[in-house]
């Protein structure tokens, strides 16, 4: 007896054998291929699209409520928290002007491989490049703000905030620049003859100097300007937006 | 018509008359405080002057104004960073008395004026913004939504105005970055020494003079040249607004040498209305023009030496005319007059814009 049910559940999976209490043979044997054994499998709960507009706003609204709730849950740092960890302090020491110089010339070596061959034309081709730069390490000089005390400070960019900059001046201080109705102008000279001719090493010491001087004095430089009222985002958020022309009221 | 749009508060030039007596005149002592003479020397620069009288008494002016040397000014071209550099400043601006006005409309364009050391500069958003310097808002209140424009005012001969001081070094700042462009000055040395070399040179100025311009013989009907009696006190006031209306309008009118006030003039009614008040008497008029870039302060000498020079009955009228200011092209006024056969009586009209 034990024999001829092991072969039975052998030779035929249960499911038929159920099936074939109802069904024919025929309509047995294919609903068995059809429904059980090569039975589609959905990877996502989506696909196949949603047959109600309605149905599909309803679960991106959920989607976007778990993401949210997601994003909160380690809670951001609040104002009392920053300060007290003391993420963004500088220290007096670490203040100096002269520590920020080579990240400088690193933020200009990264604006002309960014640029590339843009750094000679400008337009809107640099324009769209420069605005998914990023900032921290750029030379900036506020020329034109509402508030006419801000004009003339100069320094590296050293933090990028959503609404300011924070910037080491020549004089060793860190100043807190916001962006609002702010102009901001950065320079960056292209780079220089002795820095990317290849096969110079004939020269001698002396006259790469001398060159080095000359070029630094006529160097040509790529000037633009950055309007803060349009900047206002964080350098991360920045990286992927859009920017589209706006009619500036401060103008 | 005009493209810039008119301002929401907008008032138009105010005249104030005033029927006074000149104290008396001591010639070592030229009277400053009192009208009208503080009233002439308290004008910013000073486009034309003219002179009225009658041929009779047009020798003794003529010899006066021989005498007289003519005022000159300069015409240059500077930058708001030359005059504030160099020997420039050190020469004219720190030691030296100039009066300096930049070309521009007040409402329009960037002026620049420096009188008595202090530079005032009339800006709008963007250079004021460009520059840096803290100012003051300027012309029309309760404008919103529309670019106010500022007025920014140093005072270049105080100790703090020295290269190396902070003020100073934002002044320059702004001077390379915001006003780079070189502009036309007048220039007007005031102080009787030049100093050698003149620091203006290298910009090579044009030297201009202005010789005074005489008309002679205007044959014309002549008004009342004496205010009427009973003009003085709160009664007399509708006599002396009448009298005053009247006289300044016949003065303006010669001044433009209108055939209206001429002898014998025959114009359609229909055309003009206009008649000379007065009796309808008859004479010989002068008038004497000087046109350029003038001092309140030669205004007022001159005006002086006409006083003590002419004959005491005598009538004469001088009236000065600043520069333009602001959006409308006004410009402010002072006109004096001395009636006949009084000599230490004066009307004076006094033309203000409204900046």
């Amino acid at each position: 007896m034990e024999s001829t049910s092991q072969t039975s559940s052998k030779s035929q999976p249960i499911a038929a054998v159920l099936l074939s209490r109802a069904h024919d043979p025929e309509e047995t044997k294919r609903i068995l291929t059809e429904k059980i054994q090569q039975r589609p499998l959905f990877l996502t709960p989506s696909s196949p699209p949603p047959s109600d507009a309605r149905a599909a706003r309803r679960r991106e609204r959920e989607k976007k409520r778990l993401s949210r709730k997601k994003a909160l849950k380690p809670k951001p740092l609040s104002a009392n928290e920053r300060r007290k960890l003391g993420l963004y302090d500088v220290p007096r020491s670490g203040q100096k002007y002269v520590l920020f110089e080579p990240l400088h010339q690193l933020w200009l070596g990264y604006i002309r491989e960014i640029l590339g061959n843009e750094i000679h034309t400008g337009g809107e081709g640099a324009a769209s490049k420069l605005t998914s730069a990023d900032f921290h390490g750029a030379e900036v000089e506020v020329v034109r703000s509402g508030c006419v005390s801000r004009v003339g400070l100069k320094g590296i960019v050293i933090k990028d905030s959503r609404f300011t900059f924070e910037v080491v001046t020549k004089k060793n201080q860190r100043k807190l620049v916001p962006k609002e109705g702010t102009v901001f102008r950065v320079e960056v000279p292209l780079a220089t003859v002795t820095a990317t001719a290849m096969g110079e090493e004939g020269r001698s010491d002396d006259n790469k100097q001398q060159q080095q001087q000359q070029t630094e004095a006529e160097q040509p430089k790529m000037i633009f300007e950055v309007h803060g009222e349009q900047f206002q985002f964080r350098s991360a958020d920045r990286a992927n937006k859009k920017f589209r022309s706006h009619f500036s009221n401060i103008l | 018509m005009l493209s810039f749009p008119t301002p929401s508060v907008y008032q138009s030039s105010k005249c104030f008359v005033t029927y006074g007596v000149m104290g008396h005149l001591d010639p070592n002592q030229p009277p400053t405080k009192s009208k009208p003479w503080s009233t002439v020397a308290g004008q910013d620069f000073i486009n034309r002057v003219e002179l009225i009288i009658s041929q009779e008494t047009f020798e003794v002016v003529q010899k006066l104004v021989k005498e007289r040397a003519a005022p000159e000014y300069k015409r240059v071209v500077m930058s708001l960073h030359d005059i504030l550099l160099g020997a420039f400043f050190a020469e004219h601006i720190k030691k030296g008395d100039v009066m300096m006005l930049s070309e521009g409309r007040k409402g329009i364009d960037n002026v620049f004026t420096l009188r008595n050391g202090m530079l005032t500069m009339f800006l709008d958003k963007e250079a004021y913004e460009r520059a840096g310097l803290v100012g003051k808002p300027d012309g029309v209140k309760g404008k919103r939504g529309l670019k106010p424009r500022w007025v920014v005012e140093i005072d270049l001969t105080s100790p703090s105005m020295v290269p190396g001081k902070k003020g100073f070094d934002r002044l320059i700042y702004a001077s390379k970055n915001a006003f780079g462009t070189p502009v036309t000055w007048l220039f007007c040395n005031l102080s009787s020494t030049v100093p050698n070399p003149d620091p203006i040179a290298p910009h090579a100025p044009t030297r201009c003079t202005s010789e005074p311009s005489v008309l002679q013989n205007i044959d014309a009907m002549l008004p009342t040249l004496k205010p009427p009696i009973d003009a003085i006190g709160p009664e007399g006031r509708e006599k002396l607004e009448y009298f005053s209306t009247e006289l300044y309008e016949w003065l303006s009118l010669v001044r433009l040498q209108s055939p209206r006030v001429q002898v014998g003039d025959q114009i359609d009614p229909y055309l003009c209305r206009y008649q000379v008040p007065g009796d309808g008497q008859q004479g010989k008029i002068c008038k004497v023009t000087w046109q350029g870039f003038l001092a309140p302060s030669w205004c007022r000498q001159t005006l002086l030496d006409l006083v003590a020079g002419l004959p005491s009955k005598a009538w004469f009228s001088f009236s000065t005319t600043t520069f333009s200011k602001g959006m409308a092209g006004d410009n402010s006024q002072v006109s004096l007059f001395r009636p006949q056969g009084a000599s230490g009586e004066y009307v004076m009209w006094e033309i203000k814009s409204h900046e």
